[in-house]
């Protein structure tokens, strides 16, 4: 039928341009562009396998992955198709374990927990004007140290395995690298020749960036500025940092930093 | 009071991505009982991931990556290192890669050695006052 002809000589990348140029009317790249990522779509549920889910439902949310990937991309921007979709797939798929997972596997103790230090942090760091230490949130919690340390253990374990929100899930929309006086673009242009990542990043993953790296802001300080808790924070820069990790050592290969870490997700 | 402890907590675990969180984990139960503030201990979670991933793509082939605590007086030193390097340690133009820039600011001090043979990167960061000797 109509599918796009490779001319002699060009390349894949040539004819995943050509049909992306043709969306979003045309049905039949659409339909194209999913026959060829499909294998990758594969691949990538396979590797959440032995979870206890039955694989044809992984391969379907990868796949739902994989449409919002093709949906989303951007032809000009200077990534590549494969990336952007590995990313979205595996970040579909952490979703989908995140969902499933979070309640039942962390406990309900360490939950509440959690929740009470997002509480306490704020008070306690304008009581003593500097971040608590452990022992001092422990005590306002009435708490173990130990409870403490679990709980901040579990809200980022839960959360260093879900990449969604810095490659722009959830309505985040990524930036526009030339428009605004937005001041978090002097990270783009310090780190962008080491991390050419940090352009694909959403608006507030960029800002919490530089706000930690460019300006020296502490975690509480940002908290308050953006108006999120710390450990929000904390997992923005977590997630965010390994965002840029995977981003830049995807050269070698795209999947060796976004590797689904198995005792994270079992909540060990 | 207040001379320096002679603890050194070390552990080693397989050098994968998926041990990281190990490292991690015990990074942050050593530097709570010390008086390091929440932020700071936060700080050197990260920073001892970024170390981690940083020695993982430089020794592909390396067979154990190892993290040694030493709390002292007035702060607690972190260093992790990997058996073997598949690479130039210190790599080339160092100070302009992205794990370096990443960890200088995280950290009060920083510094990356072959001492052990492999490449190690350790790390120290402050307490808010000098710690009880125990």
């Amino acid at each position: 039928m109509s599918s796009v002809e490779r001319p002699i000589g060009s390349t894949d990348r040539e004819v995943e341009t050509e049909l992306f140029r043709r969306l979003p009317d045309d049905a039949e790249a659409r339909e194209q562009l999913v026959r060829m990522f499909l294998p990758l779509a594969e691949y990538l549920a396979r590797r959440f396998d032995r979870r206890g889910e039955p694989l044809e439902d992984l391969v379907q949310v990868a796949s739902v992955g994989l449409l919002n990937a093709i949906d989303r991309f951007e032809v000009e921007r200077d990534v590549q198709f494969s990336t952007y979709a590995a990313v979205t797939i595996i970040g579909e798929l952490k979703r989908h374990f995140r969902d499933k997972g979070w309640a039942i596997r962390v406990p309900r103790r360490l939950q509440e927990v959690g929740l009470r230090v997002n509480a306490v942090l704020p008070e306690l760091s304008q009581e003593l004007g500097r971040s608590p230490t452990v022992e001092e949130i422990a005590a306002r919690c009435e708490a173990s140290p130990e409870e403490i340390l679990d709980a901040m253990e579990a809200v980022q374990a839960y959360s260093t395995t879900s990449l969604d929100s810095p490659v722009g899930e959830e309505g985040a929309a990524p930036i526009d690298v030339l428009g605004g006086d937005d001041p978090s673009l002097e990270i783009l242009e310090g780190w962008a020749s080491v991390a050419p990542a940090v352009k694909d990043l959403p608006e507030r993953e960029r800002r919490v960036l530089y706000l930690r790296f460019f300006r020296g802001l502490t975690q509480s300080e940002i908290a308050k500025e953006v108006g999120v808790s710390q450990m929000h924070v904390s997992r923005i820069l977590s997630q965010t940092l390994s965002f840029l990790r995977g981003a830049v050592l995807e050269e070698g290969d795209p999947l060796r930093e976004t590797e689904p870490h198995g005792a994270d997700l079992d909540g060990t | 009071m207040a001379s320096p402890t002679n603890e050194v907590i070390t552990v080693s675990v397989p050098p994968e991505t998926g041990y990281v969180h190990v490292l991690r984990a015990v990074t942050a139960s050593v530097a709570a009982r010390l008086p390091i503030p929440f932020d700071g201990i936060e700080d050197l979670r990260l920073a001892v991931d970024e170390a981690c991933a940083w020695l993982l793509a430089r020794g592909p082939s390396a067979s154990a990556m190892t993290l040694r605590l030493r709390p002292l007086d007035d702060r607690l030193e972190a260093e992790v290192s990997i058996d073997v390097s598949d690479g130039p340690w210190p790599p080339p133009d160092m100070e302009q890669s992205l794990p370096w820039r990443i960890l200088s600011a995280l950290v009060d001090t920083l510094s990356v050695n072959t001492d052990g043979g492999g490449p190690s990167i350790r790390v120290t960061k402050r307490t808010l006052e000098p710690s009880r000797a125990t």
